[in-house]
């Protein structure tokens, strides 16, 4: 394999990572006057490596000449797709970062920066096809995921959640490393096809040990129960745009890693890793939607809502097929506007101080007071539950199918029943919003500065999750499906 | 008969999951109980130095640019173990890898060069 061919497979990657560099150094000589111009550019290379990746995607790409640094990295067509949600929600992060720092005076440069380094590693991420390029992808996204948490350094709550990421964090690495090397020491390979290879035929109790350590760093990653205690707190103290940003790109690009490993490495052992990932799901299904319903504050309710979300998304993995793949595909894309749109709805409330406003009581009467937000929020909340004719649904139905024609007909129907009890608080919230007499709390629409951008992402992310989101099933389907087929094409 | 062995691999995962969830409660309670009964008294609760009564409080705060300090020494440190190996292998990975390890160290320079920018290596 050529060079120069490799480095033209992760152009994305570096268009990113050069911007991030100068970035880097742009904010550092011109200090944070210059945030807002540092935050343009930004989002011009994640547009730049945005455009890089939609021929793949669309090309349906895969295969051996997609492969590049002799099998440590694989830019095919389910790569791209997961770079592209990734792309986009973190094109969203910078887009919502300016109105809530710069009122408290928070909004540095390097926010920005640490946002591209942190795609940087997420790109990686849902390319690696080897263990070590996984860890340096992860490992890369998280460090940037770290510093963002407590981006607010003088709010105890934002430094408390940087501490408790990180401290948790490192230990989900140690366990995810150690798991690694068991896996390396039993099958003699980092490499996912290698490994494949090795456990193709029987699974020995060494590699077993190995795959259950993995997936039990990567369940910590994209918070799974029963490795979720830590998504709360840290959702509830990041600053919200940051919390926008945990909630959709990393989760994206853990659950395509967590894809990868599992059909590539261990494609051959598919009924042992299934019951994990089947506990899983349905463990941070019931989870996320009973932890949800005793929570006063939105952005603990949305972090519940993340857990039981990506227990569906779960299901599409456990079924282990090409459907099950498109299916969790589809969700994603699916899921990344929905809790997009949330987080934007909350971000836009704010009390007559000026202040954010996250309890849920204060929503009350909001259809009075902000009707056009109320609105919105509704529909975020309607397609998050998974009601019909939101697009939220649909997500749900294609995981579902893909779990009922693999025979999985009792997973389904517990998932779908646990749905039910989360359906309970998301309908709660439009209650408070639409039937109960105004709080007073939340200040009608004004003249906030950065109202406009922030009410631009909510129209559009909201459109997506809408009755006209179906528009786009045909051919969201299609480029899932496509995307599924190169994944599977070398397993 | 169900044969119960196919179900190993969940089992070791639940054990993992809750041994994991467990020690984290319980570890630090189980170590406070055993490191000893909760009896103070003045000599027990007394600093003590090499011998010497402590001279100064030993829970004085100490300056937090030294941790700045420490982590431009481990980027600085893990550079010198990475150039070792390069060094005498340049042989075997030749002009590839002697670009990516010029990348490595230009991408180190430009850590340092925002560093030094910021402010990071001056005392005062």
């Amino acid at each position: 394999m050529d060079f120069s061919t490799s480095l033209a497979l992760i152009a994305p990657e570096l268009v990113l990572s050069l911007s991030g560099l100068v970035l880097l150094l742009v904010a550092a000589w011109a200090g944070d006057r210059s945030a807002r111009v540092v935050s343009v550019l930004a989002c011009v290379a994640l547009g730049a490596a945005f455009a890089l990746c939609i021929p793949v995607v669309s090309g349906g790409l895969a295969g051996p000449d997609r492969i590049a640094f002799d099998g440590q990295f694989r830019a095919d067509a389910f790569a791209s797709l997961a770079k592209l949600m990734i792309y986009a929600a973190s094109l969203a992060a910078l887009i919502l970062a300016p109105a809530f720092l710069e009122r408290i005076r928070s909004m540095r440069a390097e926010y920005p920066v640490l946002v591209l380094f942190s795609a940087v590693g997420m790109s990686i991420m849902v390319s690696a096809t080897d263990l070590l390029t996984l860890y340096i992808g992860l490992e890369m996204q998280s460090l940037a995921a770290y510093v963002l948490a407590s981006f607010v350094r003088d709010n105890t709550r934002s430094a408390e959640a940087g501490l408790k990421y990180f401290v948790l964090g490192s230990l989900a690495s140690g366990i995810l490393l150690f798991g690694m090397s068991l896996t390396y020491g039993f099958t003699g390979s980092t490499a996912f096809d290698a490994i494949g290879v090795a456990v193709s035929g029987e699974l020995n109790t060494g590699a077993l040990f190995g795959l259950v350590f993995v997936l039990a760093g990567l369940a910590f990653k994209i918070s799974a129960v029963p490795f979720h205690m830590w998504t709360p707190d840290v959702y509830e103290g990041a600053p919200t745009p940051v919390t926008a940003f945990f909630a959709s790109a990393p989760k994206v690009a853990a659950i395509a890693l967590l894809t990868r490993v599992l059909m590539e490495a261990f494609g051959g052992q598919v009924e042992a890793w299934r019951q994990i990932v089947v506990f899983l799901a349905l463990a941070s299904i019931v989870v996320g939607a009973l932890g949800a319903i005793g929570q006063d504050n939105v952005k603990r309710l949305l972090a519940y809502s993340s857990i039981n979300n990506v227990g569906f998304i779960l299901i599409g993995v456990a079924v282990a097929s090409t459907q099950g793949v498109s299916a969790m595909l589809v969700y994603l894309a699916i899921y990344v506007p929905m809790t997009i749109a949330g987080f934007v709805a909350v971000l836009m409330l704010r009390d007559g101080a000026g202040d954010p406003v996250e309890r849920i009581a204060d929503l009350s009467g909001l259809s009075r007071v902000r009707p056009a937000v109320a609105w919105c929020l509704m529909i975020v909340m309607f397609s998050l539950a998974g009601i019909p004719p939101m697009f939220g649904f649909w997500g749900k139905f294609v995981v579902f199918q893909a779990a009922v024609q693999a025979d999985m007909v009792v997973l389904a129907a517990i998932g779908i029943a646990a749905s039910v009890i989360g359906a309970f608080y998301y309908l709660k919230i439009v209650k408070v919003m639409f039937m109960d007499e105004p709080a007073g709390v939340i200040e009608p629409a004004g003249g906030q500065p950065g109202n406009a951008s922030l009410g631009a992402l909510l129209a559009i992310c909201t459109l997506m999750i809408s009755p006209f989101g179906f528009l786009a099933t045909g051919w969201l389907g299609a480029l899932a499906d496509r995307a599924a087929a190169s994944l599977l094409l070398l397993a | 008969m169900v044969d119960l062995s196919q179900y190993l691999p969940i089992l070791i995962f639940l054990v993992i999951a809750v041994g994991l969830s467990a020690a984290f409660v319980f570890l630090p309670m189980g170590v406070a109980r055993l490191t000893g009964a909760h009896k103070p008294n003045a000599e027990k609760l007394s600093e003590y130095e090499c011998g010497f009564p402590a001279f100064e409080d030993p829970r004085s705060q100490f300056d937090v640019r030294f941790y700045l300090i420490a982590i431009l020494f481990i980027v600085f440190d893990l550079e010198a173990a990475f150039l070792f190996p390069w060094a005498v292998s340049l042989d075997l990975t030749g002009w590839p890898g002697w670009i990516t390890m010029m990348v490595f160290l230009f991408e180190l320079a430009i850590g340092l060069a925002y560093a030094w920018k910021k402010g990071a290596l001056e005392w005062d």
